[in-house]
């Protein structure tokens, strides 16, 4: 897919991607405040809630793991296919860090030739290759090992997320600036802010 | 995994062996392969991780070895194991055709037999391509055989892909050198459905000489192989812009191309007739042959195309 070859494309479509995810992650908090029972605790549940932000998490993943573009539409539908298999496993702030290393890490093994071993995952995702493995055979298993995604589910996965993306954009700005080449610029600017903060 | 009963030993694979095993309750024979996880940096190897997801999709049909289940347990050491669970089939291509060609009764494979397996094998190939899904090492050994049936499946799919989505570049890396795909050889990373046809044409010769058509042991020499032995007048072709296009490219097209390393060795070769290489393929068959084995990819003959070809005309195919 061309359009997410292109420069821009991607620094954006990971912005979003976290922003949806802190909604979901945080309106599964105050759930599970309100009924504590029926969430079960699994081995992607981190002991405390991770400091580093969503965006800054994936960010990090986007620039070491060097995968296919793809694989980040391909991750997000897994993780949505893991969340409706796994309804007891909603995704929440102390687990999310480590169902997307997870879910990035096994679509790039199972659709790029060349993709970095789970070592390396570790490494980026900041636990051990332990943890990383079993994390891994969880998520497998929790899928029931249905990776493939046909090219009409990755149209509509895609499509979906471009079309939020365009519509979160001028919230997320102060004002809604009009459509001119200094209001892409600006756009520009904050992102290289963001990828600084990494 | 008490399950089972395991018989033998009957494959080696490059993560863990192959066992005949039969199911203690329903008394069904099962292939158990194991695939150790104590390779700590890599986790789950690829192979059984995209083996296990295509054949979800893909064990729905007769030309596809069936996965019954996938197991995870820890051996007696305490180290995680994944069994995968097939349907079991008593023997494979190579086996058979070796057993035809050594041992007590040496003799050609009955005509009608490698119009059906060939049939199967199409079908099968169909199959895995209308589902998105290359997958880059048929050989004689990945094709299972039922013999009182005369059924053949396609296995081991630990080196498909999925190529329905946009990706990065794809490794050469792939198939038995023997079944490898000229464009594949020259380099070519961005290859297609073609290149299990190459594959597929190379066995159904395979079948009828009972011998690999073109066994290199090198990627030169595969490539030598090839270029030898193919009857191909007029249509050589050449790579031209990351593209293959048929005839016989000029300077203009292509500047330098007379200076390239390996090209003005090949056409040095008198081509030899591809009917030298299978004598007793009849008119039918050797125009199948010739379609499979193309150079250009694109004018390569599809799974699906082949299974309308006159060569399957005599086939019963209602059995199908
Ligand atoms: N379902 C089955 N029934 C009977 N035998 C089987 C079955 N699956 C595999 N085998 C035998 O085991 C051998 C190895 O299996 P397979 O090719 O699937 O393993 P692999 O690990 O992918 O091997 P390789 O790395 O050599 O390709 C096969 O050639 C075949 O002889």
């Amino acid at each position: 897919m061309a359009e997410l070859e292109s420069p821009g494309v991607m620094p954006k479509l990971i912005a979003f991607l976290s922003s949806l995810l802190e909604r979901v992650a945080e309106s599964n908090d105050l759930t599970r405040r309100v009924t504590t029972q029926s969430q079960r605790v699994s081995v992607f549940h981190g002991l405390s809630r991770p400091t580093i932000t969503i965006q800054s998490y994936l960010e990090r993943i986007f620039k070491y793991a060097n995968c296919s573009p793809s694989c980040f539409v391909v991750a997000y539908v897994y993780l949505d296919r893991f969340t409706h298999r796994q309804p007891s496993l909603p995704i929440n702030s102390f687990n999310v860090h480590r169902l997307l290393i997870t879910s990035v890490m096994v679509s790039a093994k199972f659709l790029d030739d060349l993709y970095y071993n789970n070592a390396y995952y570790a490494k980026v995702g900041g636990i051990s290759t332990k943890e990383m493995n079993l994390l891994e055979l969880d998520f497998l298993f929790g899928l029931g090992f249905d990776l493939n995604v046909t090219p009409n589910t990755f149209h509509a996965y895609f499509s979906y997320l471009q079309k939020e993306m365009t519509l979160l954009q001028p919230l997320s700005l102060v004002v809604a600036p009009p459509r001119s080449v200094s209001a892409f610029n600006e756009d520009e600017a904050s992102h290289q802010k963001q990828q600084l903060a990494v | 995994m008490e399950k089972y009963e395991k018989l033998e030993k009957v494959g080696e694979g490059t993560y863990g062996k192959v066992y005949k095993a039969k199911d203690k309750e329903t008394g069904q024979l099962v292939a158990l392969k194991k695939t150790r996880l104590e390779m700590d940096e890599e986790g789950v190897p690829p192979t059984a991780l995209r083996e296990v997801s295509l054949l979800q999709m893909l064990s729905h049909s007769l030309y596809v070895v069936r996965l019954l289940c996938v197991e995870h347990v820890e051996n007696k050491h305490g180290k995680p194991l994944l069994y995968l669970v097939f349907e079991y089939l008593e023997t494979d291509l190579k086996k058979f055709i070796d057993s035809h060609r050594k041992g007590p009764n040496p003799r050609p494979l009955d005509t009608t037999l490698i119009r059906s397996f060939l049939y199967q094998l199409c079908k099968g190939v169909a199959h895995c391509h209308g589902h998105g899904v290359l997958h880059r090492d048929l050989k004689p050994q990945n094709l299972l055989v039922d013999k009182e049936k005369g059924i053949l499946k396609i296995a081991d799919l630990g080196l498909g892909r999925a190529f329905t989505v946009p990706l990065k570049s794809y490794t050469h890396e792939i198939v038995t050198l023997w079944y490898r795909a000229p464009e594949v050889l020259l380099g070519s990373t961005h290859y297609s459905t073609a290149v299990d046809m190459w594959s597929v044409g190379c066995i159904f010769a395979e079948m009828v000489r009972r011998q690999a058509l073109f066994p290199g042991d090198s990627e030169f020499q595969q490539l030598l192989h090839i270029f030898r032995d193919m009857h191909n007048p007029g249509n050589k072709v050449y790579l031209w812009g990351g593209e293959w296009i048929a005839g016989k490219p000029t300077e203009k097209m292509w500047p330098g191309v007379g200076s390239l390393r390996d090209w003005h060795v090949y056409p040095q070769w008198e081509p030899q007739n591809l009917q030298r290489a299978v004598p007793s393929l009849g008119p039918d068959g050797l125009d199948l042959l010739s379609k499979m084995l193309k150079y250009d990819p694109a004018e390569r003959i599809s799974a699906k195309e082949a299974l309308d070809h006159p060569f399957f005309d005599s086939l019963d195919k209602s059995q199908f």
